[in-house]
């Protein structure tokens, strides 16, 4: 059963992550309009945003600590909010300024918050090794952290994905795959590039647990991400879960969407996991009030994410050669040791 | 950690056992050290990367992993940014394409994208080399290729004693260090070395700095810049060239990345004539960078120059055509000729 | 000096247990003529049937003598190489 404090928690992460992306469409067209120029405006470059996916990211990390890792592929910002992200400085990463997480080094597809684990890179299911290599660390360690790789569903003919399922069954590493199945690789439906129907049937040619959420619903997601990550947290090895979700704006910004029928449009626009967990609030006696308070909160946190980070300075140009190391170039140290070698030399 | 020993050095030791030597002793000393590979466990690696680990440290540490690069180095990056200090080896570096979006688009490019909030303190060792009729996939040095993109530091030890100082410092270093070996330097019984690699090694640890050439021979008349096999090839050249007069430097890089300058402008000032030596393949590679930075920054010292490296082509299986387009010692010498 | 004086470094308790063969090679040696060993030291990599075996000083002392050269062959029985005892 999930509890009412954790429902609420979920509606708040799915809340801001929708205003999130609803305000980050508007911020990123400024600039580029009348004719789209891709390089121009505040938020310069791809921008993948993932309004209709909150349910996965909400259901997921709700079970998930600082101490687990999370990576994310190119559109995370729904998964990093859940998973705690400093969003003030996410948000300032995605501007391109000097206070951003990434020191404006990254930029949306490129997020890291070492202090809650999160991980996010723009090639597809890149993420999968590195989160089994978290999973392995936990393993050494002997500690209870897991992993959780997203990944989209067109991810799932990736030799990075498939390697990391084998890696870490084969290992049985503490890792839970998530697939957010949205129907659509850019223009791709599914069924045009994969040959089974669903994801989580990649599970059986690996010897692993795979679970298909259906529905759209993060109560769903709740129940099925506890159990996969209390098998990985109980040292019972890597689960592999599909969640249904819905892209309700294009692949990226910018994007027509020529490509995608109107009905599969509106479709996406009516099933709404939001509404859903709303429902689900109120059934469980959350009074409408409470429920105001939650979005208005979210709102404001989001505005005000937004504004810090549309305030914060622009990196230095110099900056620009800095932090490919941590160390200097020569290492832990500069000085030649000393030694009398037989022979003569050195 | 001591840099310097009481007395005089005796005790030698081949390539590899100086390098496993620097990764035992790394091991004893943190638990968070471990090495991944293929066949590194009993095995010990193919060329003897991993010889007599297994047997002190288990098979949780030296890590046998499946044939399968990608998952296992980037597991390697996602294990380092845990905090660990894994050593992931690619069986042979031409293996790298299987893998190369976790080396260098996750591995090299993850401290700088996080503007260093993350680092990646991993040693990615590759075994390099051909003169061993192994053909075009498994012959490759590519030390232009990894040297080339930013973010990972690059070193190709020579000696014994050097292999081991570099170790040391790879382990230790918090940053991601491409450590490549010279299969034929390493002492194999199979493979035999020429007669340099094996060198007087130390017994305490030591860290040798990244970005330190080391000139192995002093010269008058010609600067020989090169790495690795050729670093014992030019030696040997050099020697044919003493009987007619001819004086050579041999400078061994010893690191791609970071390289150093400031040791080979300093031989040119003194020599005026460049001889560099590359296994790799010729165009846009190791050869074309070293003279490219003497000539920004010491053109009026050039008098001559010349570059020795493998042709443009795959690499041959048949003995006469790999010894054709591999340098040889001949091609060396004969270059340096041509720059008195 | 005389042979009673140094111990011998003998090969056969190092020879590697499934080997049919009677002849193996020294690959490599790792101190050389002269040098100063402990009990227990590495001397020398051989190679029998293409399996290695690592031959250790069996006491304190100096290398006086190599009798089997890098590359060189060696017998069942054979006499490697002798320590003058510290």
């Amino acid at each position: 059963m999930v509890q009412v404090t954790e429902l609420q928690d979920m509606y708040a992460d799915m809340v801001t992550a929708r205003h999130y992306e609803e305000r980050l469409q508007e911020e990123y067209m400024e600039g580029k309009q009348p004719a789209f120029d891709i390089s121009a405006g505040p938020i310069p470059g791809e921008l993948h945003l993932a309004a209709g996916h909150e349910a996965s990211g909400a259901g997921v990390c709700q079970h998930l600590r600082d101490d687990d890792t999370v990576t994310a592929p190119h559109r995370p910002h729904h998964v990093a909010i859940a998973k705690g992200v400093d969003l003030k400085r996410m948000t300032a990463e995605i501007f391109g300024r000097e206070s951003g997480l990434g020191k404006g080094k990254g930029g949306h597809m490129h997020l890291f918050d070492p202090d809650v684990n999160f991980a996010c890179s723009g090639i597809i299911a890149e993420g999968c090794p590195p989160a089994a290599g978290a999973g392995l660390a936990a393993k050494k360690r002997n500690t209870d952290s897991v992993a959780v790789a997203f990944l989209g569903e067109g991810a799932i003919d990736q030799g990075a994905f498939l390697e990391s399922l084998n890696f870490a069954a084969v290992h049985e590493l503490p890792v839970v795959f998530v697939i957010e199945d949205n129907d659509w690789a850019i223009s791709m439906p599914k069924g045009r590039v994969t040959d089974v129907e669903n994801g989580s049937q990649r599970a059986g040619g690996f010897d692993m647990p795979g679970v298909r959420v259906d529905a759209d619903d993060a109560v769903d997601v709740y129940e099925a991400a506890r159990e996969a990550v209390g098998r990985a947290r109980d040292r019972n090895g890597p689960t592999l879960v599909e969640v249904q979700v819905h892209r309700r704006m294009g692949h990226f910004m910018g994007d027509a969407q020529g490509y995608r029928p109107d009905e599969d449009q509106e479709a996406a626009q009516a099933r709404d996991s939001i509404e859903r967990l709303e429902a689900d609030l109120r059934a469980a006696g959350v009074e409408d009030a409470t429920i105001d308070d939650l979005r208005e909160a979210a709102h404001e946190r989001v505005e005000a994410a937004i504004a810090w980070a549309k305030d914060q300075p622009k990196p230095d140009p110099t900056a620009a050669h800095e932090d490919a190391f941590v160390n200097p170039p020569s290492g832990v140290t500069d000085t030649e040791p000393e030694f009398e070698l037989a022979g003569g030399d050195d | 950690m001591a840099q310097t020993q009481e007395g005089v050095v005796e005790r030698e030791l081949t390539m590899s056992r100086a390098m496993v030597e620097a990764i035992a002793d790394e091991m004893r000393e943190d638990e968070e050290v471990f090495y991944m590979g293929e066949d590194v466990a009993d095995y010990g690696g193919i060329f003897d990367s991993t010889a007599g680990l297994r047997e002190e440290f288990g098979y949780d540490r030296i890590m046998d992993v499946p044939i399968s690069e990608t998952a296992y180095l980037g597991a390697a990056v996602g294990a380092a940014q845990a905090g660990m200090r894994p050593i992931a080896e690619l069986m042979f570096v031409d293996f790298f394409g299987v893998a190369m979006d976790q080396i260098y688009n996750q591995m090299a490019k993850n401290t700088y994208m996080s503007g260093g909030n993350v680092n990646v303190p991993m040693v990615l060792t590759a075994a390099v080399g051909g003169y061993y009729n192994d053909a075009a996939q498994h012959s490759q040095t590519l030390y232009g290729t990894f040297a080339h993109l930013p973010g990972m530091k690059v070193v190709v030890p020579s000696t014994a004693y050097d292999a081991k100082g570099l170790m040391h410092n790879a382990i230790r270093d918090d940053d991601p260090v491409v450590y490549m070996f010279h299969k034929r330097l390493m002492g194999i019984g199979w493979m035999p070395a020429p007669d340099g690699p094996k060198t007087p090694v130390p017994e305490t640890d030591y860290t040798i700095p990244f970005g330190s050439a080391d000139v192995k021979r002093e010269g008058a008349d010609v600067t020989i810049v090169t790495l690795g096999l050729h670093v014992h090839r030019a030696l040997e050249a050099a020697e044919s060239l003493a009987e007619d007069g001819v004086d050579a430097e041999v400078i061994d890089l010893r690191t791609l990345v970071p390289l150093d300058d400031e040791t080979i402008l300093e031989s040119v000032a003194k020599t005026g004539r460049l001889v560099v030596v590359d296994e790799d393949y010729r165009s846009f590679g190791v050869t074309g960078e070293i003279v490219a930075r003497v000539a920004e920054s010491s053109l009026a010292d050039l008098e001559a120059v010349e570059r020795v490296a493998a042709a443009d082509v795959p690499i041959p299986y048949a003995r006469s055509l790999e010894n054709e387009m591999l340098p040889a010692t001949e091609d060396i010498a004969s270059a340096v000729r041509e720059t008195q | 000096m005389s042979d009673t004086d140094t111990v011998a470094v003998e090969v056969d308790q190092y020879w590697p247990e499934d080997a049919d063969e009677d002849e193996g090679i020294v690959s490599t040696w790792f101190v050389t003529e002269g040098a100063a060993v402990d009990d227990g030291d590495l001397l020398c990599e051989i190679q029998v049937e293409k399996v290695d075996a690592d031959v250790l000083a069996p006491t304190a002392g100096t290398l006086a003598e190599i009798l089997v050269d890098e590359d060189g062959e060696f017998a069942r029985g054979d006499v490697l190489a002798r320590i003058e005892p510290a």
